[in-house]
Parts: structure tokens; sequence; C-alpha cells
């Protein structure tokens, strides 16, 4: 029992240090960027790839092995370091996104949902479920950032590329919503 | 010459085609390519301005085609691999815009390298881009340190290639 509360304690430490270097860059882009401009920013296009495809490079560059390797050959060690600070910022940063857009989903979801007429239970249960299950992973993959530090990043590819797929289908499924029949704004 | 009425998609990729074969073309790297056309641009109001460009398309045609451009080759360089970048770097410097130490220099200390992406660029990629370039005027600086002591003072403008 005496061995286990100084554990229970670092772990509810570690719980909320990394919430809080979660919400770090959504206060510091400031409240104005909200939830209709985060949903808003995901409909630019892209010029070269599909959005997909982009978003798969992105992930593959920050999350991939290669540069890494290309560092570790050529850069002198405070290069290394100066390398490994930056790409777990870039990798906070990336988390923080998908966070912040799964909440504007769920905002614009719920928004919409409380004047929609039909509401299926089953499918509000299910985004509920998705919502908590993407927020869980990104608290997971930042633990792991931060207790095995940036080299962990390597052996994250496809923890990053399943919390964008999960991200999307949530985005999906949080614009379905059937408005009101005399709602003008639905029609 | 008249300007062509023609504000279309097609006018545009033909100015695009234009830009690319007589302009783009001729500079050394994508680095370069992305500084000329970032220079393009005005920074008050965002707008992109080419006087060749506007002369045979139109005032419209040539921003948009320029910003189609600078958007193209920032997405290509952003999700590009480091070595790639850094190559890109050594290219950039040895077209002869300023000496590799002034550059280096000047670009850490100015955050120059900030101002490259285009407004519509989504911020993961613009950090991305930027820490990639941070990282590679990192390595650029430590190589040529560590090659000056016994370079020969006739290539003394030549840095040595880590991406090689």
């Amino acid at each position: 029992m005496n061995s286990t509360l100084p554990l229970l304690a670092i772990g509810f430490l570690l719980i909320v240090l990394v919430g809080y270097i979660l919400r770090r860059p959504e206060t510091e882009s400031g409240s104005a960027a909200g939830s209709s401009d985060l949903l808003a920013a995901q409909a630019v296009p892209a010029v070269c790839l599909p959005p997909e495809q982009r978003q798969k490079e992105l992930l593959d560059r920050i999350f991939g092995p290669e540069d890494w390797e290309f560092v570790l050959s050529r850069a002198p060690k405070e290069v290394q370091r100066l390398f490994l600070r930056e790409r777990r910022e870039i990798a906070f940063c990336w988390l923080s996104e998908i966070r912040s857009r799964a909440k504007a989903a769920m905002q614009f979801h719920i928004a919409h949902a409380r004047r929609s007429e039909k509401i299926q239970a089953l499918r509000e249960a299910r985004l509920l479920i998705d919502y908590f299950l993407i927020q869980a992973k990104c608290v997971f993959v930042a633990a792991v950032l931060l207790l095995r530090g940036p080299i962990a990043l390597r052996k994250m590819f496809k923890q990053a590329g399943g919390l964008s797929d999960q991200l999307r289908s949530l985005l999906e499924l949080a614009s379905r919503v059937e408005p009101l029949a005399n709602d003008p704004r639905g029609s | 010459m008249e300007q062509s009425p023609n504000l279309g998609p097609i006018a545009v990729e033909d100015a695009l085609r234009d830009l690319q074969n007589r302009t783009l073309a001729r500079l050394d790297g994508d680095l370069a390519r992305l500084v000329y056309l970032a220079s393009t641009r005005d920074y008050n109001t965002g707008r992109y301005a080419h006087d060749g460009l506007s002369f045979h398309y139109s005032e419209s045609v040539a921003q948009e085609a320029l910003a189609t451009a600078h958007r193209g080759v920032f997405e290509s360089l952003a999700v590009s691999p480091l070595r790639i970048v850094v190559a890109n770097l050594e290219e950039y410097i040895r077209s002869g815009c300023a000496g590799p130490n002034e550059l280096v220099t000047a670009w850490n200390a100015s955050g120059a390298y900030r101002v490259l992406a285009p407004v519509s660029a989504d911020s993961l990629t613009v950090k991305l881009f930027n820490s990639n370039i941070k990282v590679a005027l990192a390595i650029v600086k430590a190589a040529w340190a560590e090659a000056q002591p016994v370079q020969d003072p006739q290539c003394a403008s030549q840095p040595p290639s880590p991406a090689q």
C-alpha cells in the first residue's frame, strides 16, 4: 500500500503535466481561432496533392525515421539535440491541432444537434466514444513523447496515422445532423 | 501588346507555364524559387505582382499564377526530406546571393525564412518548414565551421556538403 501511493501520485502528476502541455498551444494561438475558424481551416484546398495524401506525407515527415537518420549520420551532437527538440515541439503542435479539431467538431455537432428534430442515440453514443478515444490517444501519445523523449517519435508513425483517420471519421460523423424542418439555415 | 481578355483557368495555366519556363526554370533549386516567389508578394496586402506576367496576361491572372506557384513550391519543399532541404540551402548559398557565413548568420538572426510561407499554408506545414530550415542552417553552419580551418581560401565561399 505504501509503495502504490507514490506511484499513483507520480501518475497523477504526469497526467496533469501532459494536459498542461497539450493545452498550451491552444491558449497561445488565442481564443479568436474559434470552432468555426478551425472547421473552415480544413476547407482550404490543397494545391498539389489530395488532402489525405498531403496529410500522410506530412505525418511521414514528422514521425518517419529518414530525417533523424540523416541528422544522426551527418550532424554534430548539438544539431541532433536541436532536431529532436524541434520535432518534439512539432509533434505536440500536431497533437494539439488534432484535439482542437475534434473539440471544434463536437461543438459544431452539439450546436446543430440542439436544433435537430431527430436525434439518433446510437450515432450520438458512437460520436461521444470516438471523441473520448481520440482525446485518450492524444494523451497517450503525448505521455510517450514526454516519458521516452522524441526518439520514440520514430515508432509512432502508425499511431499518428490512426489518429488522423479517427479524426476524419469523427468530423464526417459530426457533420451529419438533420436540421429542423422549419429551420431556414438547414434547408 | 494587347492584354488577354481571358481570365479563366486556361489563362492562369498559361501564365503559370510561362512563369515556370521563363523565370523559375532559371533559378537554382526550389529554395531559390521559393525566395523569388515570396519576394513577388506585397507583405502589406498579400497580393502578388509581376510586371512581365501582368503585361502579357492581366493583373488578376498574374496574381493567381504567382500564388499557385508559390503554394506549389512551398508545399513541395515543406514535406521534402531534410537532406533535400539541406541540399537546396547549399545550392542557394552557392548561387552567390551571400557568403555562407553571412547568410546563415543573417537568416538565424532575423528569421528571414519565416516570411517564405504563403498565407494559405496550414500552420503545421509552416511550422515543419521553418523547423527544417532552422535545422538545415545549423547543419550547414556546423559543416562549414568544421571544414573552414583546412579549406583552400580560394574556395572559401563554397561550403562543404553534408547532404552528399
